[in-house]
């Protein structure tokens, strides 16, 4: 089955820093690849330039099959993504939203209609949905988000830390997101900090470290590559933290 | 519908809800400023009439000052007390007495015998009610000096302009009995460009370095848009934030001076504006808009915090109100020159269009060179907004906008 993120030999640097080395890797459809590594290791900048929102010094992104650089809007329309930071407009109520991302996806009014009760059932976002975001709690705002994401059905989800300022309820919404999209045979790129949930979600591991990938496979065979008995050893060894 | 237009709706809606941005940019200045005119003329002439009604003592020196003075009938409300000198200006400190009068004990034989005789009248400008005593006294010690010239003009068969060979008669004809228009000059061209900077840079702050801190920048960059879309959805947004400011200023201005603005005591001053003036201001003013617009989100773009977005804009807002208060300097009229200068050429063009000054080539000339300023200004925020430190604030500051890389 063909890739849907497709990464080659990306090169990205800020100023004298080498950001992001030589990172290749692709992510299947029913795939959830985990792309672990301290702060600093390139993770964010990875998924930056896929997003099409950093230019690589060389090499290329492909979703869909489709550059990223060289196409970013027909790319984008094949990507969700989400962020912990990912903010919503508070004067805006859930469903102008979702209209307003629908309609830059090139929905039309019909299917967008049908989308967002979709979403609306799917997520319980109902009895919300009309109201400002501003008013809204974290758990139902990070609901929205999701909807917003995925308004457009993408085939690729990138999630960059997704969970990273989120309580464990509205974590929950995030962890149920990817495993709705793994049975939906969606391609999922996930970063996280949280070793429990790249144990339990996630197909497979890349581990980044100083720009580069430096180690790669099933939750498994990391184990096994390291010698340690649990993930969070795992990553402090590929760290450099553990010997 | 294409992208830009969906943002620019979008961004409206945002706009129309944020009561913040529209009470500081619409609603307060249009009740504020007409607001504060109508009750500071208002405080200056009931202030102006309650010290004319308001009953005063003049301090007199001597008893040959009193007899001088009583030759004729006192200033209404005002009464005469004899004091020595030194007691009178302790109570002109005190403010028991509003004014000293002081004449030589042999004042009127120096006035009878041809000589000129000196009254000193003591009083400060640091109390308003000895501003109006020695108002109040002028006027006498006037009459007085003409009732003794007259008989020493007629002791000598003279006219009156013997003593005064050439007569200065300034004519102003066109403001003589009208103050309305150069009040309204002096006035409009700085109220008008103040709120529209403020009615472009509040908007711009919060639809570049505002997103950025809340999250919902990065959003809208990965879905399927270009940065030119939305640049160009908050660019026409501020733009028309910016206009409609001015003109909720331009009409709120208007109706105060078409009430009539008090200049003090009774005199009212009024000034209509004509279809043609609000006219060539606006030919001005919508173009100063587009310019202010681009310039506000091109360096609002480099900031990566709402408060960060505010310390840059300071240093513009003074940037552009210079030449706002330049206009005002004697000798600054529109020109060949000046209606080349951005900013500027909008202050004066204001101007000549209340004074009905302003030609057709001043309109021309004036809009055509703001606009070309407004399509630099573009082109700096279009590739403000394709930089990367738009996207993620970069360094951020004034560096910023000259070291940008683009996506």
């Amino acid at each position: 089955m063909p890739a849907v993120i497709e990464v080659e030999s990306i090169v990205r640097n800020f100023g004298a820093t080498r950001a992001v080395d030589d990172v290749s890797f692709s992510v299947e459809p029913g795939e959830v690849v985990g792309l672990l590594g301290p702060n600093g290791a390139g993770k964010t900048t990875t998924l930056r330039v896929l997003a099409g929102l950093l230019t690589p010094a060389s090499g290329s992104a492909r979703i869909a099959g489709i550059g990223v650089k060289e196409h970013p809007l027909e790319a984008r329309k094949h990507l969700g993504f989400l962020t912990a930071s990912t903010g919503l407009y508070d004067r805006l109520t859930g469903r102008e939203v979702l209209q307003i991302f629908g309609r830059l996806q090139r929905l039309d009014e019909a299917t967008l209609a049908a989308r967002i009760h979709e979403l609306a059932e799917e997520l319980e976002l109902t009895p919300f949905l009309d109201k400002r975001c501003g008013a809204l709690s974290s758990g139902q705002k990070q609901r929205i988000s999701i909807a917003r994401a995925v308004v457009h059905d993408p085939s690729a989800y990138v999630l960059d830390e997704p969970t990273a300022t989120l309580d464990p309820v509205a974590s929950r919404e995030i962890l149920e997101l990817v495993r709705r999209a793994r049975a939906r045979n969606k391609a999922v790129l996930f970063s996280t900090h949280r070793m429990e949930e790249a144990e339990s979600l996630c197909t497979r591991l890349l581990f980044m470290r100083a720009g580069q990938i430096r180690a790669r496979g099933t939750c498994a065979e990391l184990l096994a590559q390291s010698g340690k008995t649990s993930l969070t050893d795992a990553f402090l060894f590929f760290a450099g933290a553990l010997s | 519908m294409s992208p830009w237009r969906i943002l620019l709706g979008k961004e409206l809606l945002d706009v129309v809800r944020d009561r913040r941005t529209l009470l500081l940019t619409v609603l307060l200045p249009v009740l504020l400023y007409p607001g504060i005119l109508l009750l500071m003329g208002t405080i200056i002439a009931a202030g102006t009439l309650r010290l004319k009604n308001e009953p005063m003592t003049v301090a007199v020196v001597g008893a040959p000052t009193l007899a001088l003075l009583s030759k004729r009938e006192p200033p209404p409300k005002t009464s005469w007390a004899l004091h020595t000198r030194a007691e009178g200006a302790a109570l002109l400190k005190d403010q028991k007495v509003v004014a000293v009068v002081i004449a030589p004990d042999d004042v009127e034989a120096t006035i009878a015998g041809g000589k000129q005789a000196v009254i000193t009248v003591l009083y400060t400008k640091r109390f308003d009610r000895s501003m109006e005593g020695l108002d109040r006294i002028k006027p006498l010690l006037d009459a007085l000096n003409t009732q003794a010239l007259q008989v020493r003009l007629d002791a000598l068969n003279l006219e009156a302009g013997f003593v005064q060979p050439v007569k200065t008669d300034p004519v102003d004809l066109d403001f003589q009995k009208d103050l309305g228009p150069l009040l309204a000059s002096r006035l409009l061209p700085i109220i008008l460009l103040t709120m529209l900077i403020i009615g472009a840079l509040y908007p711009a702050v919060d639809l570049t370095a505002g997103e950025k801190e809340r999250g919902t920048l990065e959003t809208l960059l990965v879905s399927a848009v270009r940065p030119v879309d939305v640049m160009a959805a908050k660019y026409l947004t501020v733009s028309l934030v910016a206009v409609a400011t001015a003109l909720a200023n331009l009409a709120a201005m208007g109706v105060t001076f078409g009430m009539g603005i008090s200049l003090g005591g009774p005199a009212t001053t009024t000034f209509q504006l004509t279809f043609g003036q609000v006219l060539t201001m606006l030919a001005c003013l919508v173009p100063a808009a587009l310019l202010l617009s681009g310039i506000s989100l091109a360096v609002a773009s480099t900031a990566r915090t709402f408060k960060e977005g505010q310390s840059l804009m300071s240093p513009v807002m003074l940037v552009c109100l210079a030449p706002a208060l330049l206009s005002q300097m004697p000798g600054v009229e529109l020109g060949p020159f000046t209606a080349l200068i951005p900013l500027l050429n909008v202050a004066l063009l204001i101007k000549a269009a209340v004074l009905g000054t302003a030609t057709a080539l001043d309109v021309g000339l004036t809009s055509v060179s703001v606009l070309a300023f407004a399509a630099l200004a573009l082109k700096v925020a279009a590739s403000a907004f394709n930089s990367e430190t738009f996207r993620f604030g970069g360094t951020g500051g004034w560096k910023a906008l000259f070291t940008r890389k683009p996506v």
